[in-house]
């Protein structure tokens, strides 16, 4: 892959809190790569880090509790956490987006939507010649953005409050606010995880045309395998803070090799109706004492003594699949 | 069919608000035989959880009844013999919040067996730790702990054990998985199915999620805004789903292979908002979503047809033989 064409990297990535009962130690080295014009998905259950990854490429972990033990994030090559601070705020404001789980938090409840909209406009918009956006071309910037989410009658949204909306509509004014600006990268999580299915199914598709057109590049946090599977090309499957199988989404889906992915897949129920698996034995691990080794070996039924000895890396799996796991340590060349 | 356990007859629930009346639940109806699985599905705000609550008399019905084995159980949980209360149980959605945090699992589990009388002292432990046995928590492990110091899966065991306490044959499931990771969510469905087999319990099964009803429900219902628009035993309404509203429900679930794409409708492509219970749409309140509206839908609400047997629609698509053309 050409290297120009690398947007996002992160590169064994460590954070941990503090906190009264001692050090949690929750990311674990976390490596990925979101390349130029790609959608990738960040996949994995509840406490599992998904959401401390997201915020530490956003650099909004609060500062204590948290602390980055290690590791960088490389944006277009430069470390996003040794950023000064305007570097951050430009970075920021002009060339990362976020859309969150729940609109009502990240939508200010004493601001009309209108107001928080054009906020954003001015802030990070330019015109072609590099100068600032008249009222009018905000506004109408605005409007556009409300739109192209297909919300009906955007000029009546613009001045209504975001408890005035439903849960649907507050969600496609997240996401116009996160696709009115120029941005390259949008980091998404969970963003239809609260609304009903028909609802999560409109957004979606609007989010997969806009994405689109606007060629952005999406890394899209989720725990729906559904979800990853319709809107990403290429997956990572996150467990207890590491990466433990990434390739195709569509391809690890229909055969995931990493015990913990096989044991998700197993649970998920399917359409086909032929039952649903027992699950997966156990649960995640207490990141004040998580296990040696390879973070999922308590809970794994293909254990083997190396793995509580030192984590596993990635092993080769199939075409561009990889998993961090040692059953796979001989087709690894 | 068999002697329902249970049966709803024009079950109603209204809700007077400033804004006006909320149609919770409009003039439902449905049986259930023993053993079944009735998976009720539908969206926020279709009055699922509502009907929940009348079956296990949260609220009286506004009109219409409630029969278990026969007998007219429309009256609150205030005005409900014991007897009654003893039969139909509930688990909740939220286990965080449905078990008090200051208490242990021990003291959780032994007030339904003090309240009804089923067992003291010696035995009343020995009833716990049978009951923890029962939903594969062991006893010594658990019985002296307080719910936050387990995982959300264990919470809603414990929440199922409490159900079970009081040796029920109807438990109300209010969206038992929903809050769970899937892998988690495995674990209770096994468990719950384990446990209906074992027990011989009926289960009125509350959810969103159609996919996980494919696996759990004998029969499957689909409420929107406060009414049945479909209801029909599993395999037949996965394999002919006949409302248009049924048909947006699955093509709008996202899968996890080609196999179960193929066996979504492909028609019936999500559009509009779920409007207001308290504004219902007139006519058919599905009228403004549906993609095969047809002139009446926004006029006159249609009458529930049986298609087939034990299939039930509700849509002007569906004529029933005396209704003609209207």
């Amino acid at each position: 892959m050409p290297n120009s064409s690398l947007l996002l990297e992160i590169r064994n990535l460590h954070v941990g809190f503090r906190i009264f009962e001692g050090h949690l130690r929750v990311l674990a080295g976390v490596a990925l790569v979101v390349n130029e014009g790609e959608r990738v998905g960040l996949v994995g259950e509840t406490g599992c880090g998904k959401t401390t990854t997201v915020k530490s490429v956003l650099r909004v972990l609060p500062i204590p509790p948290a602390r980055v033990a290690g590791g960088e994030i490389l944006y277009r090559g430069r470390d996003v956490l040794r950023m000064h601070r305007h570097a951050l705020h430009v970075l920021r404001r002009q060339e990362l987006t976020a859309i969150f789980q729940d609109p009502l938090q990240s939508l200010n409840p004493v601001f009309t939507v209108g107001s928080q909209l054009r906020d954003i406009v001015r802030d990070s918009m330019r015109t072609p010649e590099g100068r600032a956006l008249s009222r009018r071309e905000i506004e109408a910037r605005c409007i556009q953005a409300l739109e192209e989410t297909g919300m009906p009658d955007p000029d009546r949204i613009m001045s209504n409050y975001p408890i005035q909306l439903s849960g649907g509509m507050r969600q496609r004014v997240c996401i116009a606010e996160a696709l009115s600006t120029t941005a390259r990268l949008l980091l998404a999580d969970e963003p239809t995880t609260n609304l009903d299915v028909t609802i999560q199914d409109q957004i979606l598709r609007k989010l997969d045309r806009l994405v689109d057109q606007k060629g952005s590049s999406v890394l899209m946090i989720t725990h729906s395998m559904g979800v990853v599977r319709d809107l990403t090309q290429r997956i990572y499957i996150m467990y207890a803070g590491s990466i433990v199988e990434t390739g195709p989404t569509r391809q690890l889906l229909a055969s995931p090799k990493h015990p913990y992915t096989q044991g998700l897949m197993a649970s998920v129920p399917r359409l086909t109706g032929r039952g649903v698996s027992e699950g997966i034995p156990g649960r995640i691990p207490n990141y004040l004492e998580p296990p040696p080794g390879c973070r999922f070996h308590p809970r794994c039924p293909h254990r083997m003594p190396e793995c509580s000895v030192e984590a596993p890396p990635m092993f080769d799996v199939g075409a561009d699949q990889r998993a961090a796991c040692y059953l796979y340590r001989r087709s690894s060349s | 069919m068999t002697e329902p356990i249970l049966e709803a007859r024009g079950l109603t629930k209204f809700f007077p608000t400033k804004r006006g009346t909320v149609r919770a639940v409009d003039d439902i109806g449905f049986r259930m035989s023993p053993g079944d699985t009735l998976g009720l599905v539908g969206e926020s705000g279709s009055g699922k959880t509502t009907t929940a609550q009348c079956v296990v008399g949260i609220y009286a019905p506004t009109t219409g009844d409630i029969l278990f084995h026969g007998r007219s159980i429309g009256a609150t949980a205030a005005k409900r013999s014991k007897e009654l209360k003893r039969e139909i149980r509930i688990v909740f959605q939220d286990p965080g919040s449905s078990l008090n945090p200051k208490r242990t699992i021990k003291q959780i589990l032994a007030t339904p067996l003090a309240v009804h009388h089923l067992a003291s002292g010696r035995e009343q432990l020995a009833r716990i730790s049978a009951l923890l046995e029962r939903v594969e928590l062991p006893p010594a492990e658990y019985l002296y702990k307080h719910p936050q110091s387990i995982g959300g899966g264990e919470k809603q065991m414990v929440a199922i054990a409490r159900a079970l306490a009081t040796d029920p044959s109807f438990v109300v499931l209010d969206e038992p998985t929903s809050a769970l990771d899937v892998s988690v969510q495995a674990k209770i469905i096994n468990l719950l199915l384990g446990l209906q087999k074992e027990m011989g319990l009926t289960y009125l099964f509350i959810t969103h999620d159609m996919s996980l009803m494919r696996n759990v429900a004998s029969r499957v219902a689909i409420m929107y805004l406060g009414k049945l628009s479909e209801i029909a035993d599993t395999a037949e309404f996965f394999q002919r789903p006949l409302h248009p509203y049924t048909k947006m429900l699955l093509s709008s679930i996202p899968v996890v292979s080609d196999e179960e794409e193929s066996l979504k409708p492909a028609k019936g492509i999500s559009r509009g908002e779920i409007p207001s219970p308290v504004n219902i749409p007139p006519g058919c309140s599905f009228h403004s979503r549906c993609p095969s509206r047809l002139d009446v839908c926004d006029k006159i609400d249609p009458a529930t047809v049986e298609v087939a047997p034990g299939h039930v629609v509700r849509c002007h698509l569906y004529p029933g033989p005396q209704e003609g053309s209207s």
